[in-house]
């Protein structure tokens, strides 16, 4: 008799399980690969197969006040400044366009130093499906024609960056180098 | 409200169950009497034969067809704005511990996720049998029973909302995006494995409660998409399993009667 009653408590269990509501639990796994952005590798000019670390790089979106966090650890101003050899840097998801503003050098005591360019990044947008957790993602096809546009900052020096190569036309993985920067 | 609703109902459940449990408790002390004056018959069977007839009355089982329709679909829609549906289950007895069972039904559930909305429409059939692994004493006619289900579904799926999973919000959290989008034709096949519960409440109507673990043979899954739920399957999973359950009220309609005579006669016979 005893024995009979052991699946019924499994039954009831299952069922306080389905009416508790314990579907909702899903929660989108960090590792797993979303919306990319768009990855970004500075080589040397002089010397165009070695990787170059920037200085003090600031990178802005055109109408926000605050630059991409690019060390999340750090403190203050240093946590938007970025001295590696690669960035990676989002693009808007509900628009066609992009524009950043880079800035090297910012922050420095020199004002003749720090060197503003910019750069409107021209896309089409895919929406795919990911899961469940996650929902949806973005991934970019950039211009054929026009993929990205280089100008000066408003101050009239010269531009920083030397030569900008476009390596991939699709955004779909951060596991890959999209654009190179010369300087 | 919502929850009230949902507690409300999950208690009538739970005192279902009870009733359940109390029909299975009640039947063994019966069945001690009982059997304890059939072990005295071995002697008494060289004694004239009308008073074995008068001990052991030859147990009746009734054949019949029983339909009915799942309570907790029916009622879902009440508390819940997201779903409407019904379930018809029948079942059709074959042999003594053999029943035929089917279930049909349709269903409209909008599964709503923290970053997906879309809605489940469609019919289904499920079809197996049921195992009654409960001895009844007497005329009783309770089922405790494990089955085997071939479900089948036929359904559309239509996406109402998205979010798009962006880890760096550095242009800030883009709200839902309303699709609309329509996938049609979509189909699956399952197996279900089926454990349940019926018992008699009066005359010939019957309440009863099933759950059911699901595994799926065939999805044709929409392109750029994913069948989030399927009628009759209920919520899926990353795998192939599911679960599911149903709660229901039916009607037996009995259609002939057999006599089973008790097992000490037989031998005797043999002698």
């Amino acid at each position: 008799m005893q024995m009979k009653k052991i699946p019924f408590l499994i039954l009831i269990i299952a069922f306080s399980c389905f009416f508790s509501g314990c579907e909702k639990d899903d929660i989108c796994d960090p590792d797993t690969p979303t919306t990319p952005r768009l990855v970004i590798q500075f080589y040397d000019i002089n010397n165009p197969t070695v990787e170059k670390s920037v200085t003090n790089l600031k990178v802005i979106g055109e109408g926000m006040t605050d630059g991409i966090i690019f060390e999340p650890l750090a403190s203050g101003e240093s946590k938007y400044l970025s001295n590696a050899k690669s960035i990676s840097i989002p693009l808007k998801t509900n628009d066609i366009k992009t524009t950043y503003s880079f800035i090297l050098n910012s922050g420095s005591s020199n004002p003749l130093f720090v060197n503003t360019d910019k750069i409107t990044f021209n896309y089409t947008t895919i929406d795919e499906y990911v899961s469940r957790a996650c929902g949806f993602k973005t991934v970019f096809e950039m211009s054929p024609s026009n993929p990205f546009v280089h100008t000066d900052g408003t101050v009239a020096d010269s531009k920083w960056m030397k030569f900008i190569q476009l390596q991939k036309t699709s955004i779909t993985t951060e596991n890959e180098i999209h654009l190179s920067i010369f300087f | 409200m919502k929850y009230t609703f949902q507690y409300f109902f999950s208690t009538t459940l739970l005192f279902l169950c009870a009733v359940a449990f109390a029909q299975e408790t009640k039947s063994p002390p019966l069945k001690a009497d009982n059997i304890a004056p059939a072990k005295p018959v071995q002697e008494i069977e060289k004694l004239p034969e009308k008073k074995e007839t008068d001990t052991l009355k030859p147990k009746i089982n009734r054949y019949g067809l029983r339909v009915g329709v799942d309570l907790y679909r029916l009622t879902r829609g009440l508390y819940d704005k997201d779903y409407k549906g019904i379930e018809f289950v029948g079942d059709y007895r074959l042999s003594k511990n053999y029943y035929l069972a089917a279930e049909i039904g349709n269903e409209n559930k909008t599964t709503d996720d923290t970053r997906l909305n879309s809605t489940a429409k469609g019919s289904y059939l499920k079809a197996g049998f049921d195992y009654n692994a409960y001895e009844n004493w007497l005329d009783m006619e309770n089922i405790i029973s494990i089955g085997l289900r071939a479900g089948f579904s036929t359904f559309s799926q239509q996406l109402n909302s998205y979010k798009i999973y962006n880890p760096n919000p550095y242009w800030g959290e883009v709200p839902s995006i309303i699709s609309g989008k329509e996938f049609n034709g979509l189909t699956a096949s399952w197996i279900e494995v089926v454990a349940g519960v019926k018992a008699k409440m009066f005359n010939n109507v019957f309440v009863g409660f099933s759950i059911r673990l699901n595994r799926l043979i065939t999805n044709k899954e929409p392109n750029g998409f994913e069948n989030l739920y399927i009628p009759g399957f209920n919520r899926t999973y990353d795998g192939d399993f599911g679960v599911g359950f149903n709660y229901s009220i039916s009607y037996f309609i009995p259609l002939y009667k057999k006599k089973i005579l008790p097992e000490e006669v037989q031998k005797t016979n043999k002698k």
